[in-house]
């Protein structure tokens, strides 16, 4: 009796254990989806997060990784980009997605409004489920303390009410629209270059109250002293760029039309170097609108004329990197011919270049540039015109129609820009 | 194709010369005029060890990487190159050196000495610039940093190179305050 008193609880308690285990192992099956949806979600938020290129413009020059502090020098003052590593008081980890959302797609955090330097204006396309997943990445990420620093923006800019009124002029929170005329893969590319990739901030001229003119989409536009390309489809295929130079210069910095340099290094380090392959077959189908494998037409090279006056100065002082015929030397400078740098209507980067130099730049462990002096000081505005002029005509299809005083107001804009 | 070139080389004139087109400069100074005390290092302008004085503008001598550098760079230049600092007598003989070749040697700053040549330039030219605009004592350890920085010597000898260059400028009137 006793066993058969004893067993009925034990039976029960056998049952109800046997309940609660498939309930715990059906709560720990859930709980284990709900990870792994989640692992998921931070996973595709870094890699939309890579591709905005986050990490460019919130790292300081030598430190932690979001932490901001990277200062932006604007016509108004240095703005200083923000903490968005998860610490909960220095970051953004106190965020509600909410929160999140308002300051990714209207440019509103919850201390206020953000200057235009955060690139809301193109973020606001997002999706939702976009915008979910780099909520779930931010939010996992490293939490670092590091307080902001104030902007130093000039009064009466530093009113942040302004910026409602700047943004109700300049801004629309509305969605991404796909175009029914084109394909999905175009679609995806306008989506990663225009809403991600944000390129329209730098390669799009902008207005009196320096928003980017629709009108004149990626036209390019001056930047200091250097001017994001024109990156129209219609300028690019008229340079000759394929999907696979653009893949080259996207994933390496480098393709047979040139290297990147200025803004664009970083974006092609921390950024576009890590798009899928389809996603970057969906950007060049983008850019160069078209879908279909581009011919590789030959390089430029016109020959030497020895009568021009570029002539010896090309010999004297660029020849000994960049190649007697301008051929390039692997590891140290790029090639001339076809160079997408001289091969454009503008000279400003071709002139800025001459001026400044670039610094040396490393995009792996087999693969870098050395370093090119700038020649202010060294070549008066009749050197640097005849010396453009001479590389235009010997290594491109342009005209050697550059005037000095052309040169001269790149110059003076330089020094403006410099000082 | 060939192109006339002249130049002055250690106050020596040189030229009118035919030389072909493409020439580099370290070239024509071995070459040409036998003057292979100018070092081909890197071949690529970034070691320094081919550096030689150019006479610029307003009596300021600048330096210039010869190994990257095509010969119409100097065409009617005046060149100084490491043959050209010592003192010599009629017969050719070296009878003098200078502070700067005198500081190396007594600190033994060089080991295999293919790096010396434009680390001997490089100074002079950085003597010579002081010379015209003095510095703070405080900071001639940073002048020095920043106008030998870029050369490179694969026997590790900066620390005696830096001393040597420290010393003489410390030791010599004029160039500091």
């Amino acid at each position: 009796m006793k066993a058969t008193d004893l067993s009925k609880p034990a039976g029960f308690a056998r049952q109800i254990k046997a309940v609660l285990v498939s309930l715990l192992i059906l709560g720990g099956l859930s709980a284990a989806q709900a990870a792994q949806d989640q692992g998921g979600l931070i996973a595709q938020g870094k890699y939309l997060a890579e591709i905005g290129d986050c990490v460019a413009c919130h790292t300081p020059q030598g430190g932690r990784e979001l932490s901001g502090g990277l200062p932006f020098e604007t016509p108004f003052g240095i703005v200083y980009s923000t903490n968005i590593t998860s610490d909960k008081e220095t970051g953004i980890g106190y965020y509600s997605y909410r929160d999140f959302y308002r300051a990714m797609h209207e440019g509103i955090s919850p201390n206020g409004n953000l200057y235009p330097a955060m690139p809301y204006t193109s973020y606001h396309l997002l999706t939702d489920a976009d915008t979910r997943a780099l909520y779930a990445y931010f939010m996992n990420t490293k939490p670092i303390r590091q307080e902001n620093k104030a902007s130093e923006i000039s009064f009466p800019f530093n009113i942040r009410m302004g910026l409602k009124a700047w943004n109700m002029m300049n801004h629309e929170d509305s969605e991404f629209i796909a175009n029914p005329a084109k394909s999905d893969s175009w679609n995806r590319g306008s989506y990663l270059v225009n809403v991600l990739g944000h390129c329209g901030e730098c390669h799009t001229p902008r207005n009196t109250t320096f928003a980017m003119k629709p009108e004149a989409h990626f036209q390019g536009a001056v930047l200091d002293t250097f001017e994001a390309s024109n990156i129209t489809p219609q300028e690019l295929n008229r340079q000759n760029w394929t999907h696979e130079d653009l893949k080259q210069l996207f994933t390496k910095g480098y393709s047979r039309k040139g290297t990147v340099f200025g803004g664009m290094y970083p974006v092609v380090y921390h950024s576009y170097s890590h798009l899928t392959e389809q996603d970057m077959r969906a950007v060049t189908s983008y850019l160069l609108d078209n879908e279909a494998d581009i011919e590789e037409l030959p390089l430029a090279f016109n020959g030497h004329d020895k009568d021009a006056p570029g002539y010896n100065i090309y010999m004297g002082y660029c020849a000994g990197c960049h190649g007697q015929d301008g051929e390039g030397r692997p590891n140290v400078a790029p090639a001339l011919a076809g160079n997408a740098t001289l091969d454009r209507s503008s000279v400003f980067n071709a002139v800025s270049l001459l001026l400044n130099g670039i610094v040396s730049q490393h995009y792996n462990s087999t693969t870098s540039f050395y370093a090119m002096p700038g020649y202010a000081e060294k070549f008066d505005d009749q050197q640097l015109t005849d010396l453009v002029n001479y590389m235009r005509i010997t290594w491109t299809g342009q005209k050697a129609d550059i005037r000095v005083t052309e040169v001269n107001d790149i110059r003076t804009n330089m020094k403006q820009a410099l000082h | 194709m060939s192109q006339q070139i002249q130049m002055t080389v250690n106050d020596q004139q040189v030229g009118p010369v035919d030389v072909p087109e493409g020439l580099k400069m370290i070239e024509f100074l071995h070459e040409y005029l036998n003057l292979t005390g100018t070092k081909f290092g890197c071949g690529a302008g970034v070691c320094h060890a081919c550096t030689v004085i150019v006479e610029g503008k307003n009596g300021v001598s600048e330096v210039v990487r010869t190994c990257i550098s095509g010969v119409e760079r100097f065409a009617d230049k005046k060149v100084r190159t490491v043959e050209g600092h010592a003192k010599r007598n009629a017969a050719g003989e070296i009878t003098e050196l200078t502070p700067v070749q005198m500081a190396f040697l007594e600190h033994f700053s060089f080991q295999c000495g293919w790096c010396t040549s434009g680390f001997i330039n490089e100074t002079t030219a950085l003597m010579e610039r002081l010379a015209k605009a003095p510095v703070a004592t405080a900071n001639v350890e940073q002048v020095i940093e920043e106008a030998l920085k870029e050369h490179i010597c694969r026997c590790t000898g900066y620390v005696k190179y830096y001393q040597g260059v420290k010393d003489l400028i410390l030791n010599t009137k004029g160039l500091t305050y």
